[in-house]
C-alpha cells in the first residue's frame, strides 16, 4: 500500500503545531536514560528528520514491537519542545498506521535551520521591526521568533552547525557575534539560501500574544495533559487534577539557611498520580488556596526527580511549584477523577516488606494507647500516640501517630488517614469484622514473640544458629530457640543505669561515680543519689545438639531471674550472698523458649556472632507439646 | 522409667485392644463408685480404676499404670497425681501415636 507521508511535518511541528496529527517514519529507536526506561524516535516525514521522545506511557509500544524501525505512525499528541538547545518532539500519543515499511524518500537530518528557512524572508523584516533580536545575537536572528511561542526561541546555533552543510556555515558564528541584529539576520538568510528546502509549513496555529514589549509570549493556555506524560522534557503543560492529600507545613534549617516547605498530591482521570511540592514564598501563594478533595488546574511548574523515600506514589518524577506557576481551582465537579486510589496490602504483608516501604492499609482499630509527649533527637518534645489495626489477613500492627495526627479528632484526621472511608475495601473489612472477625485471635507483627505463627517462628537448635550462618547478611537474623541454661555469669551481671526520663523513655545509660557519693550521667549531664541498676547478663544455653553464649538485657534478665537487677545486686554486695547464688543457682536446668536477635559485629578488628535474648518464655509444656504434635504430623505427612 | 515393665499408652478407645496387659493412661477423677475411682479418660470416655488409691488425696488429673481387666477398667498398681491442670488433647494424641505408626519408638 503506497504512503504519503505528511508532507512538511517535521517543519510544521518544530514551528509550534500541535494538530496537524502528521504521518511520519520511525528511521530509529534508542532507548534512553537510566533512572527511567525512555525512548528516542528519529522520526522522517520523507524530507526532514527530527528526534522526538516517547512519553513513558507509550514505551509498551516500542516494547511490544508496535512501533520499530520503518513503522509508519501517526502523531496524535505531541509538542515540539526544547531540551538542552535543541528541539525534540514528545509523543504523548500515537497510532501505527503501518508496522513495517521501507524507508520513503531521502530523509536529512533536520538542523533547525531549514525549518527556519522554510519561512518567507519577510519574516527578517519582521524581525527587526520587533527590535527583539537585541537579545539574540548569539541565536542568529532565527526568524521564527517572532511567531512561535516563546519556549522554542533562542540559541539553536550549536546545533545547528553541526548539521549545516559546511559550504554554506564557515563564517557565520564568528559573525554573528559581531554583526548588528538585524544585518545579522540578513546576512544569515543569505547565508543559507543555497539549502533551503521548498517547503512551506501548510498551517500555523494562532498562538496568542500580548505584546510585552522586547520579549513576546505564546499566552494560549498549555493544553491538558495526563499526569503520567509529564516528563521534564515539556516546555509546556497544564494537568487537570484533584488533591488528594495535602501535607502539614514544615520548617526548616540548613546550610542556607531557615526555610519552609509543603507538599501536596494529585490524581487525575487516568489514575495517573505525583506530588507537588513548595518552598517559601511560593508555599504564602499555594499553602491556603489548596484544599484536599478539590479539582485544580496546574502548570508550569518544574520537574525533579521523585524523592523516593519520602514520596510513595507511583511516578518518577515531582513538580516543584515556582513564583510563575498557577494553581486554578476547577469550580466544576469532575466525576472522572476518583477521590482516592489506594492499593492496600494485608498486614501479613508487612512483615516480609522492606525497610522503609509506604503502603496502603486498611484495618479496624481495635484499641487506642493514650498520647505520650516524646523528646525527638534535636531536643523538641513531639506527641506520639499508637493504635492496634486488625485485618482480614489475621494479624494486627501497630500504627504509630506524631505530632498533631495524634490529638485531631475523628474526621479531622482524613488528610493522610481516612476514617470510615465509603469505598468497597472499606466495607469488605468491616463485614469481616462484623461477621466474627473481631473475635479472630490474632497476632501482633510488631511486638514479641509469636508463638507457632506461621512467618515469625523461625525454629532452630543452637548448632543450627552456628551451621546455617545466622548473623552474618546485613540484617540481624531472628531465631526461636529451645534449650535450658547451663550457666550465668555472675561477677558482673548488672550496670549501672542512669534512671532519668527523657520524653516517656529513661535514659539507661551507664553512669559512673561523681565524688563518693554521687552518680553522674553524661549524656542527661547531671548527678544524682540513686542510680538504677539493669541486666546486662551473660549466659550459657544448651540444647540436645549444642551450647552457646547469649546475653540478655534488662526485660529478658527479668524474665529469666525473677527478680529487679538492683534486688540482686544488693543481695550480693550488701546482704547475702548465699541467697544471691541460691538464686542463681535455681534457674539453672529450666527449659526456656528464647526469641534470639543474631547479628554478626565488629569488635576491635574480629568479627563475632553477637546473640541477644530479646525474650525469654519458661516453656509450657502442653503448647510445645502441641508444637511437637504438630511437627510429627508434618513428618507423616512427607 | 521402669523399663522391665513397659506399659501401653491407651486412651478409652484403645483399652479393649489391651486387656490383660499393662497399660497407662491420665484419667480425670469424676468420683468414686464402690472402692474404685470413676474417671475421664482422654478422650472423653468413662473408666474404672481398681485398686488401692495412695492415702494422700487424688488431684483432679491421676496418672494410673496397671493391667487392663475389662474393656473399660484397669486394675491399676501406680498412682501418680498430675494436678490440676492437664492437656488431655496432648495426652490423647500422644496415645494414638503410641498405638499407631510410630508403635515400634515405644515401650
Amino acid at each position: 500500500m503506497p504512503v504519503n507521508l505528511t508532507p512538511n511535518a517535521i517543519a510544521t511541528i518544530n514551528d509550534g503545531d500541535v494538530n496537524l496529527k502528521p504521518l511520519v517514519q520511525v528511521l530509529d529507536i534508542k532507548q534512553m536514560g537510566s533512572a527511567q526506561e525512555r525512548f528516542r524516535l528519529l522520526v522522517s516525514d520523507s524530507v526532514l528528520t527530527q528526534h522526538a521522545m516517547l512519553g513513558t506511557q507509550l514505551n509498551d509500544r516500542v516494547k511490544t514491537g508496535l512501533v520499530k524501525k520503518g513503522s509508519i505512525i501517526q502523531l496524535i499528541d505531541y509538542i515540539c519542545s526544547q531540551v538542552q538547545k535543541r528541539k525534540i518532539i514528545v509523543v504523548l500519543n500515537l497510532e501505527t498506521i503501518i508496522p513495517d515499511c521501507e524507508i520513503i524518500g531521502n530523509p536529512k537530518m533536520v538542523s533547525d535551520a531549514p525549518a527556519q528557512n522554510a519561512l518567507p524572508n519577510t519574516n527578517s523584516m519582521l524581525l527587526s521591526t520587533v527590535g527583539y533580536n537585541n537579545l539574540s545575537s548569539q541565536s542568529h536572528g532565527s526568524n521564527m521568533h517572532s511567531i512561535r511561542p516563546a519556549l522554542s526561541s533562542q540559541s539553536h546555533d550549536g546545533n545547528m552547525q553541526s548539521f549545516r552543510p559546511t559550504s554554506s556555515t564557515q563564517n557565520q558564528g564568528g559573525k554573528m557575534h559581531t554583526f548588528q541584529p538585524a544585518l545579522g539576520a540578513q546576512n544569515y538568510g543569505n547565508d543559507v539560501q543555497s539549502f533551503r528546502p521548498t517547503v512551506q509549513p501548510p498551517y500555523q496555529p494562532p498562538p496568542s500574544y500580548r505584546n510585552h514589549g522586547a520579549v513576546m509570549k505564546n499566552e494560549a493556555p498549555a493544553r491538558i495533559i495526563p499526569i503520567n506524560a509529564l516528563n521534564p522534557y515539556q516546555g509546556r503543560w497544564a494537568i487537570k487534577a484533584r488533591i488528594t492529600a495535602k501535607g502539614d507545613l514544615r520548617r526548616y534549617n540548613n546550610a542556607r539557611g531557615d526555610g519552609k516547605v509543603f507538599s501536596f498530591d494529585l490524581l487525575d482521570s487516568d489514575g495517573g498520580e505525583i506530588r507537588v511540592t513548595c518552598f517559601n514564598a511560593v508555599v504564602d501563594r499555594f499553602y491556603d488556596a489548596v484544599e484536599v478533595g478539590k479539582v485544580y488546574l496546574i502548570s508550569k511548574g518544574s520537574l525533579k526527580p521523585a524523592q523516593k523515600n519520602f514520596n510513595h506514589l507511583k511516578n518518577d518524577w515531582e513538580i516543584f511549584l515556582e513564583a510563575t506557576s498557577t494553581v486554578d481551582l476547577c469550580p466544576e465537579e469532575d466525576g472522572s477523577i476518583p477521590q482516592q486510589q489506594f492499593s492496600f496490602k494485608p498486614i501479613s504483608e508487612i512483615e516480609s516488606a522492606e525497610n522503609n516501604s509506604i503502603f496502603d492499609v486498611i484495618g479496624i482499630v481495635i484499641s487506642v494507647n493514650p498520647s505520650v509527649p516524646i523528646l525527638r533527637k534535636n531536643g523538641m518534645e513531639t506527641q506520639r500516640r499508637i493504635l492496634n489495626l486488625k485485618d482480614g489477613s489475621g494479624w494486627t500492627i501497630e500504627l504509630t501517630l506524631w505530632g498533631d495526627f495524634c490529638n485531631k479528632e475523628g474526621q479531622k484526621l482524613q488528610e493522610m488517614l481516612f476514617i470510615n472511608p465509603d469505598i468497597p475495601e472499606a466495607h469488605a473489612v468491616k463485614d469481616w469484622f462484623d461477621r466474627g472477625g473481631c473475635d479472630v485471635a490474632s497476632m501482633s507483627i510488631s511486638r514479641d514473640i509469636v508463638q507457632g505463627g506461621p512467618k515469625n517462628e523461625a525454629r532452630k537448635t543452637v548448632s543450627q544458629i552456628k551451621h546455617e550462618g545466622l548473623g552474618r547478611s546485613d540484617k540481624p537474623d531472628w531465631a526461636t530457640v529451645r534449650a535450658s541454661i547451663s550457666f550465668i555469669k555472675t561477677d558482673t551481671f548488672c550496670y549501672t543505669a542512669c534512671p532519668l526520663m527523657i520524653g516517656d523513655r529513661q535514659c539507661n545509660k551507664k553512669v559512673t561515680r561523681s565524688g563518693n557519693s554521687r552518680w553522674q550521667c553524661d549524656r542527661c549531664n547531671q548527678e544524682f543519689d540513686e542510680c538504677d541498676y539493669r541486666y546486662l547478663l551473660q549466659i550459657q544455653i544448651q540444647d540436645h545438639t549444642g551450647l552457646t553464649w547469649v546475653t540478655a538485657f534488662q526485660e529478658s534478665g527479668e524474665e529469666i531471674l525473677g527478680y529487679p537487677a538492683k534486688e540482686l545486686y544488693l543481695l550480693k554486695y550488701e546482704s547475702n550472698d548465699t541467697r544471691f547464688a541460691d538464686i542463681i543457682r535455681s534457674r539453672l536446668f529450666y527449659q526456656y523458649l528464647f526469641r534470639l536477635k543474631i547479628k554478626e559485629e565488629m569488635y576491635g578488628d574480629e568479627q563475632r556472632v553477637k546473640i541477644t535474648i530479646f525474650k525469654a518464655d519458661k516453656v509450657s509444656y502442653s503448647s510445645e507439646s502441641r508444637y511437637m504434635l504438630d511437627l510429627i504430623s508434618k513428618v507423616h505427612a512427607h | 522409667m521402669d523399663t522391665s515393665k513397659p506399659a501401653i499408652f491407651v486412651n478409652g478407645a484403645l483399652l479393649p485392644m489391651h486387656v490383660r496387659k499393662r497399660v497407662r493412661t491420665v484419667i480425670q477423677v469424676v468420683g468414686a463408685d464402690r472402692g474404685a475411682i470413676v474417671g475421664k479418660s482422654p478422650d472423653d470416655l468413662q473408666l474404672v480404676v481398681k485398686g488401692s488409691p495412695p492415702s494422700a488425696p487424688l488431684s483432679n488429673f491421676v496418672e494410673v499404670i496397671g493391667i487392663a481387666d475389662s474393656e473399660k477398667s484397669i486394675q491399676a498398681e501406680i498412682w501418680t497425681n498430675f494436678g490440676e491442670v492437664f492437656d488431655t488433647h496432648s495426652y490423647n494424641q500422644l496415645c494414638q501415636l503410641a498405638n499407631g505408626e510410630y508403635q515400634h519408638l515405644f515401650l
